[in-house]
């Protein structure tokens, strides 16, 4: 786990395409993960919900692939595909067995590069999608760090859901989204990452005779992406929800983007520190010592221009301002007192052994290198446990300094209606 | 290929060597669980699964806590209708400590008193935080139509009810009759020989005697309950519908093909709900089904989420589709396209340490063995379009129960 040799292989083709590849001999499992670098972010305001909708109809077949046929390809021969869309990224896998990727590499591609989006296809599926956000708003932990991001960035678009609205989804024309696909969708966008049993010579030449003919590049819309400036207030924001039997407490801060990785890191530290685990700074003392929270937890989300640090917690109404309070007076002590050797080492092991673990299958692998090499490059995936080493208590001291303010946060409160 | 070995004792160890990677996990399955609770103590196992983690006679809850944290393995206790686990995973260095741990966990659990009373009471809030999926109530709903007095009936957290009433004692009576060697399969898998396992394995547990007593022989009600539509109406933004069908347990030669049928209608993009409910008619986001793996009588589940003015829509294509598994055979292309669906999963579900530990110790746990792992792939590959035929007209001829969540408008005229 310490060599930081990148054990799989980086190329770039003459198109522009990224292709990242790993042999794993033992697993007759392959999987292809395709990232583009057209998330969210990449949406102007006006078409907001346009990148995920637009993941919902690449599955809608081409010109010569009718819709439905390519799941069939998939499935039939045993494999699964899915896609997610978020900020950064949208991205679609296929775990298949290595003796298909004759098949399912070229129908894969084929749906990505020649996307059709039919309009009858079109209209039907953007039911399905209002089904999905019906669904998101029937749960309340959805709303809530949804209502929580937009309080946090107010001007970047990753306060911006990634789903969009009813309204807006209801304007878009099959032409907006053939012009969003043409413009995002583009070699230079692309990573293709192919990790398991399938050599490289093999893997390679399947990639570049499959992802050859993009379409012609054409110029849509571009989002104006503004940076968020520092949160220098405490932004409080009370939300009701019809039958929730236990309230939502969230605070989120927000953290460095991808040219500031130490920094991540150190928050990736604090996060364990303070949430992860019975013997973690809050976990043990409101959950299991104080007994005022049902579920307390933190997460650090790295993002391009600036990630995201959150605590929330599950509790009783009458419980809300004290342990915001004594949240706050933990993250002052952090601020103020450095952290035991003991600590960090655990929060340490925490992470590295967290990293082993999540690098297992070929489908986490696989997954790790695309999104690194999306949102930086995809060396960063394996250096990750030996930075995570080098980690000095008083750089962690520093780092919370200058980031989690106990004086300047964003607060989300969600109680029943 | 997996070592078996049966320890003086009684414990079955299983021990699957993957130098792979630096990982070891392991999976310690006790015979027990909500299918052995009284109705009355129901949340039993559940309650157990939070406080067994929580003292031994040599140390505390946080004492616990930081011996796993400190070196970053995880060691956690879960309970389930038809076994009880403890679930350990470690870098490979770490394994013979935390296994010693968990030794300690099981044999000389101290239930403290403070613990039990926290975590019945964070118990109590997570049961009344369920009510807050729709999905959950719907679901809910289905199973106690379905199971009538069968500990199946209820959710493994229990009942407001039966939790408020559990205390230190029956934690102490459940843990005294149920962990016993000869009721204890321990499964392995990771960079560990068969030879280094059973070692260590022998040098925790090997002094662990078994209780002169039998273990108790358990008694089950039987399923007297019929069909029929339970609503339950709610303001949310979609209802969901639920349709359920009593369907065979994993003994039952019928159960290969019962797989298969709810592979063909609910697995996957390509699966016939999906196609019909979802890219024919848009009528869901999320449409599927289950059949999960059973001891006793398992239920067939179909199910969607729709926008309230389609709910009879969806009941009825719901409906349609399980119905048209009695009337219509499936083709040898739409069988073989399941089977190859099926069996890819299958083998999907077996890459890391944790799915192998997990899956043959499970097995062994049911009584299964470990064979059941080759068998149950014979037997899907066996299944013709004609007997597939005959178990759906077995099971799906009946009325199904039917569970609806939603706004009062959508769901109360039923039926539609």
């Amino acid at each position: 786990m310490t060599a930081s040799r990148f054990p799989a292989d980086v190329f770039r083709l003459d198109n522009g395409l990224t292709v990242i590849h790993q042999h794993m001999p033992a697993t007759p499992v392959v999987v292809v993960d395709v990232w583009v670098r057209a998330g969210a972010i990449v949406e102007p305001e006006e078409w907001c919900g346009m990148a995920h909708f637009l993941e919902h109809m690449i599955f809608k077949g081409t010109n010569k692939l009718a819709p439905g046929v390519f799941d069939a390809v998939i499935e039939n021969r045993g494999g699964v595909s899915n896609a997610a869309t978020s900020h950064d990224y949208a991205h679609f896998f296929i775990t298949t067995a290595a003796q298909y990727l004759e098949d399912t590499v070229p129908a894969l591609a084929e749906l990505l590069l020649n996307a059709a989006i039919p309009e009858e296809e079109f209209v039907r599926e953007r039911d399905v999608v209002l089904e999905e956000i019906r669904s998101c708003s029937d749960d309340p932990d959805f709303g809530a760090f949804q209502a929580l991001t937009e309080s946090i960035y107010q001007r970047h678009p990753y306060g911006r859901s990634i789903l969009g609205t009813e309204v807006k989804l209801m304007e878009y024309t099959p032409e907006q989204m053939r012009s969003f696909h043409r413009c995002h969708y583009q070699p230079e966008n692309m990573t293709v990452v192919i990790v398991g049993g399938v050599a490289k010579e093999i893997a390679l030449k399947l990639v570049q005779r499959s992802f050859q003919d993009f379409s012609l590049p054409v110029d849509c819309p571009q989002a104006q992406i503004e940076a968020e400036p520092p949160i220098t207030e405490i932004r409080c924001q009370e939300l009701f929800f019809p039958r929730l039997e236990q309230s939502r407490l969230l605070m989120g801060w927000m953290g460095p983007g991808v040219d500031q990785l130490k920094d991540a890191y150190g928050l990736d530290l604090l996060s364990v520190l303070l949430a992860d685990g019975r013997s973690s700074r809050l976990v043990r003392e409101l959950r299991e010592e104080l007994g005022l929270v049902q579920g307390i937890s933190s997460n650090f989300s790295l993002q391009r221009d600036s990630s995201l640090f959150t605590i929330s917690a599950c509790l009783d109404s009458h419980y809300l301002e004290q342990v915001e309070a004594l949240i706050c007076s933990r993250l002052c002590q952090l601020l103020s007192e450095p952290v035991s050797e003991a600590e960090l080492a655990r929060c340490k092991r925490l992470l590295c052994n967290d990293y082993a673990f999540s690098t297992e299958t070929p489908t986490q692998l696989a997954g790790l290198y695309g999104y690194y090499n999306t949102i930086a490059n995809p060396e960063v995936a394996v250096t990750y446990p030996e930075q995570i080493k080098l980690f000095k208590s008083s750089e962690i001291q520093q780092i919370a300094q200058r980031y989690l303010s106990p004086k300047f946060y964003a607060v989300t409160v969600l109680k029943p209606a | 290929m997996i070592h078996r070995n049966i320890l003086d004792n009684g414990i079955l160890l299983l021990v699957v060597e993957n130098p792979a990677a630096d990982i070891i996990a392991a999976r310690i399955f006790i015979r027990a669980g909500s299918r052995w609770e009284a109705r009355e103590q129901a949340g039993l196992s559940h309650l157990l699964s939070a406080v067994i983690t929580k003292g031994t006679e040599q140390l505390s809850s946080i004492e616990i806590a930081e011996r796993v944290e400190s070196v970053g393995a995880s060691l956690s206790a879960d309970a389930a209708s038809d076994y009880f686990q403890l679930s350990l995973k470690t870098v490979s260095g770490d394994f013979v400590d935390i296994l010693h741990l968990a030794g300690q966990l099981l044999l000389q659990p101290t239930f403290p008193e403070t613990e039990v009373e926290l975590e019945r009471r964070l118990t109590l809030q997570d049961i009344r935080s369920q009510q807050e999926q729709p999905s959950t109530v719907a679901f809910e709903q289905l199973r106690q139509a379905m199971y009538g007095q069968h500990p199946y009936a209820l959710s493994i957290l229990g009942t407001e009810a039966s939790v408020s009433s559990l205390g230190r004692a029956d934690l102490q009576r459940y843990h005294q009759t149920y962990f016993r060697p000869d009721n204890i399969v321990i499964s392995i898998a990771g960079r560990v020989t068969a030879a280094e396992a059973l070692a260590l394995v022998e040098k925790v547990f090997g002094d662990w005697q078994p209780p002169a007593s039998p273990l108790p022989v358990l008694q089950l009600p039987p399923l007297t309950s019929q069909a029929g539509t339970n609503v339950t109406a709610l303001p949310t933004q979609q209802s969901m519908v639920m349709l359920g069908y009593l369907a065979s347990a994993v003994q039952s030669p019928d159960y290969a093909a019962l797989k298969l049928l709810n592979t063909y209608l609910g697995n996957g993009l390509s699966s016939r709900l999906f196609v019909e409910l979802r890219e024919k008619r848009g009528l869901a986001y999320e449409v599927s089904a289950f059949y999960p793996t059973r001891l006793d009588a398992s239920q067939f589940v179909v199910y969607m989420g729709t926008a309230p003015e389609n709910t009879a829509q969806a009941y009825a294509g719901l409906h349609t589709e399980v119905e048209r598994l009695c009337t219509t055979k499936l083709t040898a292309d739409e069988l073989q396209a399941s089977k190859n669906k099926l069996l890819g999963q299958y083998a999907l579900g077996k890459q890391t340490n944790s799915q192998l530990a997990q899956v043959f110790g499970w097995y062994e746990t049911i009584g299964l063995g470990i064979e059941f792992d080759t068998q149950f792939q014979e037997k899907v590959t066996a299944v013709t379009p004609e007997t597939a035929h005959e178990v759906a007209c077995r099971y799906f001829i009946q009325r199904p129960y039917v569970s609806l969540v939603g706004p009062e408008a959508a769901v109360t005229p039923f039926p539609f």
